[in-house]
């Protein structure tokens, strides 16, 4: 069934990673279909409950949009290679803690501080991807273990105790309303968004990770040093989830030890959520920046939409469900409707 | 003794064996009947989990709504109980049904639509654990009758639990299944190579509503035990399986991809996991530094199967 | 769930007799926990009873959908939306809800953190609660106390991200060290069923000889070591639960079980409410209220914490309405200055 969708789509997997707009091919993209969606639903929301669209309302959106988008994106950029990072939360809570702890016990300025907490999570990354590359096993288990490590780690050497004597422009940063409705997080997480558009269409490092995730052993007779590129990949994957971690950190005006839950596991769905739903293959080899955004963003209004319409407060998980499954079947409609229409 | 040691299970085996023989040496209370209960009744339940996501594997897709289907199934099975008043049996198989409906709703979907089982389920775990929490509000239910609570606290022939006795056939059949049916085989040419088995004749998406189906009887039959041996119908029950149902068929040797899976050596790895777990409540670790350990003592178990597999392709590759 | 019923209406009862009017009809009260968990289920009833008493406009108990601070700050944000101008929050995280704590004060709402607190400074006009550590302290006296002269104690508590859990890691420790006690075992994380139970049980088999009490200090816990200890059949070790759970207090009347600290959610949230109404409408925070002092915060109100053993279990609903009734009777006059 899967190898029925990839063949029709992925002709190259590159070229189709970002889609062109205007082209026919581009109605039938997952991106297109996304940005359907969360226009159909932001309509239905906006016209059914008074504050959808109300400025506070918006710019709450927008910040939890943008924390998820940044955990699916430091998900993807190893999910590019095959391979998946379930310690994203725990090196994200490790990064956090480690800006947090250089700036109140060591006394180190923010702007060195922060560059040593995402130094961290390049750090752990390496650890990752060095374990998965030398073992040769999958990275689910590395990872898996992993996260009990670093979580287990950074719980030793913290005892839970969180660092709140940030200078304020932490929590500034997270409250700041940008013309009253835009948060600055969901700026980076575009900006952050942008810059993986241009590193996997524009630059030899991006098209290689990418030629090494969808035939490894061709990528590597064509001269791409494939276990190298895997390394990179897990370390840009620390960074972003330490980067994400220091947004949270903002946001939250603290560095605590549980703001990705135990073991960092409530970044797990979100990391997933994103990508899978922006039509990154599992497999490797594809990869879809806009479409990671694009998933994240509605998955995020829906949760949102549901609450404002007051469904019993016990039901809202179980309409998010329904709310996610039928958005994945208007999804796939569309796309045979379209495809048909073409044919004939 | 040369296909012994190719043998998928062999790795996890010595592990087991290795931890075994180092916890008991120095603690020998390891080994007490009641300590081999307490592990025994550990791996009975885990070993459904794991079981119930290895037939998945084997498809080579995810099921992240293991724990979602296992748990309505316990609170249905605890809620029947005592809102209806059902007798046990009954209930366990109104429950069961349960799990079986659940887990076709997923494969319904996932060969339907050709939607990837990841997206599908992790849907469908909204949905399953929505339901669980609309109908209890996060109360549990206590109404467990007292024979039910028996079956979940109660020895034969020593220190063998009676929960053993589900986890036992679950593991005959299922093995039986994967080796000598022809369901099985399809379910693991599927995994193997979709396009291949569909050229081959197989019913793809009959195969994977199937293995879906199963899936959730074995979720289900995992959440019932559950309650017999919480004696209460916890609507938390199910919220952590996820990782410990990947972590032990992937420590048995089952390559995620699909097409590949070893019911004994799944088996091994839900032992290698209950035994570390003990261990270091034996062994009075620091409760800050139980995740460490419990991350290394993974490592090491995998990297023991992982040696020996290397170790096993070299010598192939020598002939 | 019967017995809880029971509880909840003669609790409604006993404070009505209090009577207090002043009307804020356009008052919305969001009580909101840190996610779906039993100990909350008493504010649904005590929103509704305070909403009828105080004729607040609303009283509504909102659970996030999983125990995670970011789900909880997604609800509040959309509670704001919604309307909601007073919130009665049980803080994810002591740090971490600060933040968003401070952003629900700056839309003009009071917030009030309840069961549990922010850590100081935050925009909380106080904390209404259980002293977590205190309670934890009391119990581990209880259990000394039930024992006589043994004294090994192992303690289970729940997860470590939880700061709570320090706390009360350390509490145990304190009590136990100023009764010559000696706490031998501490398993934490343990805040599911399925490992809790694995743990423990484990911990039982081999080492039951070398305790002589247990102390539990998180829901979860309490309720397994209560099954382990009826299924061992044990009655030698002493255990002191915590909470209102349904095994623990069958344990006590069987005996299986020495005690367990109760805590007051039905008084946090009906007091709770009347307070933020009153914060609402003029009243503030008097500057010379008689807080007490905690690990987290200097404004810090007791919701009162009983302990019950065989003797007192069958009139705990009774103690319980004595010490809502008792803390309502002064409440108003004690900690806030009305215009």
């Amino acid at each position: 069934m899967q190898a029925e969708e990839t063949s029709v789509t992925a002709p190259n997997a590159a070229t189709r990673a970002e889609g062109r707009v205007g082209s026919p091919r581009f109605y039938l993209t997952n991106e297109f279909g996304l940005l359907v969606l969360i226009l159909l639903f932001a309509t239905i929301f906006g016209l059914a409950t008074s504050g959808f669209l109300s400025k506070f309302n918006l710019f709450t959106l927008g910040r939890v949009a943008a924390i998820n988008v940044m955990i699916g994106f430091s998900m993807m950029v190893v999910i590019v290679t095959g391979g998946l990072n379930l310690a994203v939360g725990a090196i994200g809570v490790c990064a956090a803690m480690m800006c947090g702890w250089l700036i109140e016990d060591i006394g180190i300025v923010w702007p060195v501080a922060i560059v040593g907490g995402l130094a961290l999570g390049a750090v752990l990354g390496f650890i990752n991807g060095f374990a998965v590359v030398r073992s040769g096993l999958h990275s689910f288990i590395i990872t898996l273990a992993s996260m009990s490590i670093f979580f287990g780690g950074m719980i030793f050497l913290t005892r839970a105790e969180s660092f709140r004597e940030l200078p304020p422009f932490f929590s500034a940063f997270g409250r700041l309303k940008i013309y009253g409705v835009v948060s600055p997080l969901l700026l980076v997480a575009i900006v952050v968004g942008l810059l993986l558009i241009v590193m996997y269409r524009y630059t030899a490092l991006g098209r290689e990770m990418l030629a090494a995730g969808a035939k490894p052993e061709a990528a590597a007779l064509s001269g791409v040093r494939v276990d190298r590129i895997i390394i990179i990949c897990h370390m840009l994957s620390g960074v972003l989830a330490g980067l994400t971690a220091l947004l949270l950190v903002a946001r939250n005006g603290a560095a605590i030890p549980s703001m990705a839950g135990q073991l960092g596991q409530d970044w797990l769905l979100p990391a997933f959520l994103g990508p899978v739903l922006g039509g990154t293959l599992l497999t490797g080899g594809r990869v879809s920046v806009l479409g990671t955004f694009l998933g994240a963003v509605l998955v995020t209004m829906l949760t949102n939409g549901l609450l404002l319409l007051q469904v019993g407060e016990f039901w809202v998980q179980a309409c998010l469900g329904v709310l996610l499954l039928i958005a994945v079947l208007i999804d796939k409609a569309r796309r045979t409707f379209l495809a048909r229409r073409r044919i004939v | 003794m040369q296909s012994l040691w190719r043998a998928d299970w062999f790795g996890p085996l010595v592990v087991t064996v290795v931890a075994i023989i180092f916890i008991a040496a120095f603690n020998p209370s390891f080994l007490s009947p009641l300590n081999i209960q307490v592990l025994l009744l550990a791996i009975s339940v885990n070993m459904l989990i794991a079981f119930s996501q290895m037939i998945i594997i084997a498809i080579g897709q995810m099921n992240l709504s293991v724990g979602a289907i296992g748990g309505l199934a316990a609170i249905s099975f605890a809620g029947m109980m005592e809102v209806w008043g059902l007798p046990g049996p009954v209930a366990a198989v109104l429950a069961l049904l349960i799990g079986v409906v659940a887990g076709f709703f997923n494969g319904f979907f996932i060969a339907w639509t050709g939607i990837s089982a990841f997206v599908i389920t992790l849907a469908s775990l909204s949905i399953f654990k929505g339901l669980n929490l609309a109908v209890t509000r996060a109360q549990p239910f206590y109404g467990v009758l007292e024979s039910v609570k028996a079956f979940g606290a109660t020895t034969f022939l020593g220190p063998l639990p009676w929960l053993l006795i589900p986890a036992a056939i679950a593991f005959v059949l299922t093995w039986y299944l994967l080796n000598r049916l022809p369901l099985g085989r399809h379910i693991l040419a599927v995994g193997g190579n979709a396009h291949a088995a569909e050229l081959s004749g197989i019913s793809v998406p009959r195969t994977i509503m199937a293995a879906h189906a199963i899936s959730g009887l074995l979720a289900a039959l995992a959440g019932i035990c559950l309650v017999a041996r919480l004696q209460i119908g916890q609507p938390t029950i199910g919220d952590d399986w996820l990782i410990l149902s990947f972590a032990a068929p992937v420590i048995g040797g089952a390559v995620l991809a699909g097409g590949h899976v070893s019911t004994v050596a799944t088996v091994l790895g839900v032992a290698i996991v209950a035994i570390i777990t003990q261990a270091l409540v034996l062994f009075h670790i620091d409760p800050f530094l139980v995740q460490v350990v419990l991350g290394a003592l993974i490592l090491w178990a995998v990297g023991v199967n992982r040696w020996r597999e290397v170790r096993v392709a070299r010598s192939l590759k020598r002939i | 769930m019967s017995r809880y019923r029971e509880i909840v209406a003669a609790l409604a009862g006993a404070v009505l007799m209090a009577g207090v009017a002043h009307a804020a009809e356009d008052t919305k009260v969001a009580l909101v926990p840190g996610g779906p968990h039993p100990y909350f289920s008493a504010w649904e009833q005590a929103g509704k009873d305070a909403m009828r008493d105080f004729k607040l406009g609303a009283a509504d108990y909102k659970v996030p959908q999983k125990w995670e601070l970011s789900q909880q700050n997604e609800l509040l944000e959309s509670l704001v939306t919604q309307g909601y101008n007073a919130f009665l929050i049980f803080p994810g995280d002591p740090v971490g809800s600060v933040s968003t704590a401070g952003e629900l004060a700056d839309t003009g709402a009071p917030v009030i953190a309840l069961a549990g607190c922010l850590k100081d400074p935050s925009a909380a006009a106080f904390c209404f609660g259980t002293d977590t550590g205190n309670s934890a302290y009391l119990g581990t006296k209880e259990l000394i106390k039930a024992l006589g002269g043994k004294k090994r104690i192992a303690h289970f508590t729940g997860f470590l991200v939880d700061p709570n859990t320090q706390l009360r890691i350390d509490a145990v420790e304190k009590a136990a060290k100023e009764e010559g006690a000696e706490v031998v075992q501490v398993i934490a994380d343990i805040d599911a069923p399925e490992p809790a139970e694995e743990k423990i049980n484990a911990y039982l088999a081999a080492h039951a000889g070398e305790v002589d009490g247990i102390i539990t200090t998180a829901w979860v816990p309490a309720v397994v070591s209560a099954n382990a200890l009826r299924k061992i059949g044990d009655k030698r070790i002493k255990m002191v639960g915590i909470d209102h759970d349904e095994v623990v207090l069958k344990g006590i009347k069987d005996g299986f079980v020495a005690g367990t600290m109760l805590q007051n959610p039905y008084g946090q949230a009906y007091i709770g409410s009347f307070a933020a109404d009153k914060l609402r409408s003029g009243c503030t925070v008097k500057a010379d209220a008689p807080f007490k002092s905690n690990a987290l915060t200097n404004k810090f109100i007791d919701s009162g914490t009983v302990f019950v053993d065989a003797s007192s279990v069958d009139n705990y609903v009774a103690s319980m309405q004595g010490i809502t009734k008792d803390i309502m009777a002064t409440f108003a006059d004690t900690y806030l200055a009305c215009k």
